[in-house]
């Protein structure tokens, strides 16, 4: 990773181009920032900040996943119909006692945590399955995901759509659960919000891999030179495997939490989140050529679309028109990034 | 990237000339709070939501500011949008839920801030409204666009003894259902054959298969049931428009609607392209879900309850047990196009 030297500062009108290439990503959220303060300064408030970061939480959860396999030079597509079946099979596992229309009318009380381990290898079983397929069978990994994509919606169709109830959402959900979810607690008069400390813990976690690790050095390896990596004697499949199946049971935390939030599922729940947590890594410096990245990088991605979903909803944007924008920063961020890039080389 | 970099400065700058500017100008004017009110539709692109939600800007228009969000078919989405709304002091919510059974959550958030909800289009269930007491719903009776579906039927049958081409008294139709495990699907379904009956017509089932609402898929149905059913087929029943005029395609391509030719589609929904069939005579009627007094209702009560009014205060609108509005279904035939058409005018 480039990184700039304050040292020197030589301020320079070259160095000074040079910091702000190196961190365009900052400069576009600065840039959203002011537009929507502008519009409505009370945009700025405690609560618009817990809400962003709350809403974020989730997604960098799954941002994360992907991101590894991003950087191991691959992409996974099936993530948004994984968290689809993590939010399908917690939330069946996981209905008020009480509730009329449960999935499994005679499922004793579970702990929370069980269904949600359990989703957590479920998913980072199809994930494994991802990781095989890619490594072992040398398919493309966009083709290879975009299959299990599918495969895995018509898994969780199955599962979602049968008998006693049909293809109903998956509702009254355990209060434990949602509470996990949805609750808070207090610090100093500020709410915290349990999401973003899973969030953060993760985010730590995945941090700790990637750079305190062999598993982070090798798929920065792998992700930088495949061919070199061989050589060196690292084990190309294993980490390969090993990248999706963590990719998978992040999705399947996500998933679940995702439920939870919600308050409910179906196997719609998580459709096209895919493209969401991949936008966002590439714009938080993540290259599709692999080897490059952070994980400091994804959660700024991630925050970025926050920003701009919340805020620009804040600001009472038509909601077309923010497709468009959306799109256009994905194009931005990466033209800028790209540029960085191909300079180094 | 000289450029690139120069053109983001100056737009920054811009953005914060304006800011200022803006600023300036929000002070110097009168503080005049407007009434703000937050609205989710599940999805803007729905065809049919698409005209409530016309309906709503439309008579919310100079009552209020409408803090309008399109949900994407995501719940999730919408949860967000919701806390995004209550953050920016809206002074009631109007609903439109991706998934009724995710009425707990959002009601949840209202009732932390003591927000009144009015739900509209997608029903909560009884217990989630009963769960909040400042929260209503506006809609239909599942079962009464099946019942008027079921009528129409009845009545243009009853009219035309040359349709009963086997000449044997019985109704041969085949039906084109929407999404299985939908409310409307399962409501239309049961209740449009069942009025048939009950109006003492018999009828025989060729073909039942759900269309998922959908036009292409109707029509690759209606190809299929010709190829095996042809000119047996007296009747064709479909839970809506969409899926009505998949199957009015299909039959084209059998040359019928040309000279004496025949086959009677009724659908439910009397979207614009299936008044234009009726005009024609393609289609023999559909029922009017009438967008325009729903989204009238939602506007309605939404104001009334922002403003801290009673809830149907200068309204014509009746609750029933279930704090609901229902909005009437109506028929709609060539005879009285008229009104369906008034729905979509501007």
């Amino acid at each position: 990773m480039p990184k700039i030297d304050i040292k020197k500062k030589n301020l320079s009108k070259e160095n000074v181009l040079n910091w702000m290439m190196n961190n365009a990503i900052f400069l576009v959220l600065i840039g959203l920032l002011v537009i929507i303060v502008s519009v409505s300064p009370d945009f700025i408030s405690l609560r618009n900040l817990r809400n962003i970061l709350s809403q974020a939480s989730t997604r960098v959860i799954m941002a994360l996943g992907v991101g590894g396999i991003i950087v191991a030079k691959g992409t996974d597509l099936s993530l948004g119909r994984l968290v689809g079946l993590a939010a399908v099979v917690s939330a069946s596992l996981l209905q008020d006692p009480e509730y009329a229309y449960k999935m499994y009318p005679n499922l004793p009380h579970l702990h929370i945590f069980i269904p949600i381990i359990l989703v957590m290898i479920i998913t980072g079983f199809f994930g494994l399955i991802n990781g095989f397929i890619v490594a072992k069978l040398k398919v493309d990994p966009f083709i290879a995901t975009l299959g299990m994509m599918v495969i895995v919606y018509g898994v969780n169709s199955i599962y979602f759509d049968r008998p006693p109830y049909g293809a109903q959402p998956i509702g009254g959900l355990d209060e434990a659960f949602t509470h996990f979810a949805q609750g808070a607690f207090m610090i100093g008069g500020f709410k915290i919000p349990f999401l973003v400390i899973y969030a953060a813990i993760v985010t730590i976690i995945i941090w700790t891999l990637w750079n305190k690790t062999k598993f982070g050095k090798n798929i920065f390896a792998i992700g930088g030179n495949i061919d070199a990596a061989t050589v060196s004697g690292v084990d190309v499949v294993k980490y390969l495997v090993m990248v999706y199946a963590l990719g998978g049971m992040l999705y399947g935390l996500g998933g679940s939490l995702e439920a939870a939030r919600i308050g409910s599922a179906t196997n719609n729940t998580g459709n096209m989140y895919e493209l969401d947590a991949i936008s966002a890594c590439i714009v938080g410096g993540l290259s599709f050529s692999g080897g490059i990245g952070t994980v400091g990088g994804i959660v700024i991605g991630v925050l970025i679309f926050q920003v701009i979903a919340y805020g620009l909803s804040f600001i009472g944007v038509n909601p077309y028109l923010q497709f468009i924008i959306k799109g256009l920063i994905i194009i931005v961020a990466v033209a800028i990034d790209s540029r960085k890039y191909i300079k180094k080389k | 990237m000289k450029k690139l970099v120069s053109v983001l400065l100056v737009l920054s700058l811009m953005f914060t000339l304006v800011a200022c500017n803006s600023a300036e100008k929000a002070t110097s004017e009168p503080e005049e709070e407007s009434l703000k009110i937050g609205v989710t539709i599940y999805k803007f692109d729905d065809n049919f939501m698409s005209f409530v939600r016309r309906a709503v800007e439309k008579n919310a228009e100079g009552k209020a500011e409408l803090i309008l969000n399109d949900s994407q078919n995501d719940q999730a989405k919408q949860n967000d949008q919701v806390e995004m709304m209550l953050s920016k002091g809206v002074k009631s919510l109007a609903i439109n839920l991706v998934d009724p059974q995710a009425a707990p959550t959002i009601i949840a958030k209202a009732k932390e801030e003591g927000t009144p909800v009015v739900f509209f289009n997608k029903e909560p269930s009884a217990e989630d409204m009963a769960s909040y007491e400042k929260c209503w719903y506006v809609g239909t009776t599942s079962s009464e666009s099946g019942i008027i579906q079921g009528k129409l039927i009845a009545d243009s049958w009853k009219n035309h003894p040359e349709w009963d081409k086997n000449r044997d008294g019985k109704i041969q139709y085949v039906l084109l259902k929407g999404e299985p495990g939908h409310p409307d699907a399962e409501a239309r379904t049961k209740y449009s054959v069942e009025t048939v009956v009950s109006e003492g017509i018999q009828v025989d089932e060729l073909e039942l298969q759900t269309g998922m609402w959908d036009s292409v898929k109707a029509k690759e149905l209606m190809d299929a049931w010709f190829a095996k059913h042809g000119d047996s087929i007296e009747f064709v029943i479909a839970n809506n428009d969409a899926m009505a005029l998949g199957a009015v395609n299909s039959l084209k391509a059998e040359g019928y609607f040309k000279e004496d030719k025949i086959m009677p589609v009724v659908g439910v929904d009397a979207i614009p392209d299936a008044l234009t069939q009726i005009e024609a005579g393609t289609l023999v009627g559909s029922v009017l879900n009438d967008a325009a007094n729903q989204g009238k209702a939602t506007v309605d009560l939404a104001l009334n309850v922002a403003e801290g009014k009673d809830v149907l205060d200068g309204t014509e609108w009746k609750l029933d047990d279930k704090k609901s509005v229902r909005v009437p279904y109506l028929p709609i035939t060539n005879d009285n196009i008229q009104i369906a058409k008034d729905c979509y005018a501007e």
